[in-house]
């Protein structure tokens, strides 16, 4: 530093009234610049923090593996916080998780991993062990590998609702902003859901038999 | 039958549903299997919980975007972890050109700014020329995003970090109470030897004070400088030579010395 002043010392001028004020100006603009950012970043985390779980969460059930889903929960975040001077509501995380699902639908399409469209193949073959009695999948309720591998052979559209609805327990108000669709279309979506994954359920219960 | 499952039914629909379940037995089966499904969603599926590293991982890409860090990491612990690189290379690749513009962009500035203090204040002598890095660095602080190396107002946080960093152990005081915050802490380099850094808040303005180990030459200068608006003040407790800088009126400066005077002898 001390070599830096030396050098600029030779370049001494007569015009250094004029270069000061410019200085000076740079100065407290960037000083304020930096004190308004600093201010949004502290309430953009204090709002925006507390759901990080809940975040990871939904994204983990979307990409199905730990490091996409860390990734996208990161790019989530700073969208989120490019856009946070749009978010007026007091409900941050329901506007969190629509970020969060967007962006992993970006890497879903991206990686081509998931075909988006497994959705349909649920009608094709829907046919499968349909009288579950309750206590064949009560008896299995408690085996969380045997629920998690269900879950993860659903489509995408089934897993988000299912994690927003019965882990999030998100309303059908808040479910339907997020996916975009109507309340009753939740609904539907929502029992469609729950019965794929009865179904995966069962024939995976039978063929471990 | 869903939406009453969903408690999302008004009370007097989802007593009449009720109502049914109880007479109805192939319903109230349906019902239970129903309810067996989601309630081993909720309880028996596994909730993802966010790995630790990974908030600390955003906190540090959010400041990034800021450019508020620098190759040191404002967010302590920020883990660049070893076995992530793809995200550690991602977020630094759009950051890095920040942090360097900004650098740059200190530099040139602090130059200038150093051009034009350096003619008035060097004739009388090295402590002018003290008092001119001192103003320079502080300038520098507020210009370059680079405030602190070390964000906390916790001066428990503040002190281990500086102490772990230089080889004298600077005191570190909270005046929060008494209307100067702190903000954090920042390494520097003046008069020839490192310096602690410690940055106060008054209302809208910045108070650095900087800390190195007395030695022979220290202390002549005098106690108060005030230049180009701002203003330095000197002092010395026998270990440490103190030098606070700030553009607050110097009433609020004289405050915060005697404060940080008072807070030191102490203890």
């Amino acid at each position: 530093m001390a070599l830096t002043l030396k050098a600029q010392h030779t370049l001494d001028t007569g015009d250094l009234e004029s270069r000061r004020k410019i200085v000076k100006f740079a100065v407290v603009k960037n000083t304020e610049g930096t004190h308004v950012e600093t201010a949004e970043l502290a309430s953009f985390e204090q709002a925006m923090l507390p759901h990080l779980d809940a975040a990871y969460n939904l994204a983990r059930w979307l990409v199905r593996n730990e490091q996409d889903a860390q990734d996208v929960v990161q790019e989530a975040y700073l969208r989120a916080f490019k856009s946070f001077g749009g978010f007026r509501g007091s409900n941050g995380r329901p506007w969190l998780l629509t970020i969060v699902r967007n962006t992993s639908y970006t890497l879903l399409k991206k990686n081509r991993s998931v075909d988006l469209t497994t959705t349909f193949d649920e009608e094709t073959h829907a046919s499968a062990p349909e009288l579950a009695s309750p206590a064949t999948i009560l008896e299995h309720a408690e085996n969380a590998e045997l629920i998690k591998n269900a879950m993860n052979e659903l489509s995408p559209d089934f897993r988000e609702i299912l994690t927003l609805r019965h882990q999030e327990d998100l309303s059908y108000q808040d479910i339907g902003d997020i996916l975009k669709i109507p309340t009753g279309t939740v609904m539907s979506r929502l029992a469609r859901a729950r019965a794929k994954l009865k179904e995966c359920l069962l024939s995976n219960i039978s063929q471990e038999k | 039958m869903d939406a009453y499952l969903d408690g999302q039914l008004d009370p007097v629909i989802s007593q009449r549903v009720e109502q049914h379940l109880r007479e109805c037995g192939e319903c109230e089966q349906a019902y239970e299997a129903e309810a067996a499904m989601a309630h081993a969603i909720s309880q028996t599926a596994p909730y993802y919980k966010a790995p630790s590293e990974l908030r600390e991982q955003i906190r540090f890409s959010l400041r990034q975007t800021l450019g508020m860090t620098t190759s040191r990491g404002a967010v302590e612990g920020a883990p660049l972890s070893v076995e992530r690189p793809e995200t550690t290379r991602r977020g630094a690749s759009f950051a890095m050109p920040w942090n360097w513009l900004a650098l740059a962009a200190a530099i040139v500035l602090a130059a200038i700014i150093g051009a034009t203090l350096l003619p008035r204040l060097r004739q009388p002598g090295s402590d002018q020329f003290l008092a001119t890095q001192l103003i320079a660095s502080h300038v520098r602080s507020l210009m370059a995003d680079h405030l602190t190396d070390v964000a906390s107002s916790d001066q428990h946080t503040v002190k281990p970090w500086l102490d772990a960093k230089l080889d004298f152990a600077a005191p570190v005081v909270d005046l929060a109470k008494d209307g100067f915050p702190l903000i954090g802490g920042r390494l520097d380099y003046l008069d020839n030897h490192a310096a602690a850094a410690l940055v106060y808040q008054r209302r809208k303005h910045f108070i650095n004070l900087f800390i190195w180990p007395t030695t022979a030459g220290d202390g002549k200068a005098p106690p108060m400088v005030a230049h180009q608006g701002y203003h330095l003040l000197h002092w010395s407790d026998g270990d440490f030579t103190y030098w606070a800088v700030s553009d607050v009126n110097i009433g609020d400066l004289d405050n915060f010395k005697q404060l940080f005077e008072q807070q030191t002898t102490r203890r």
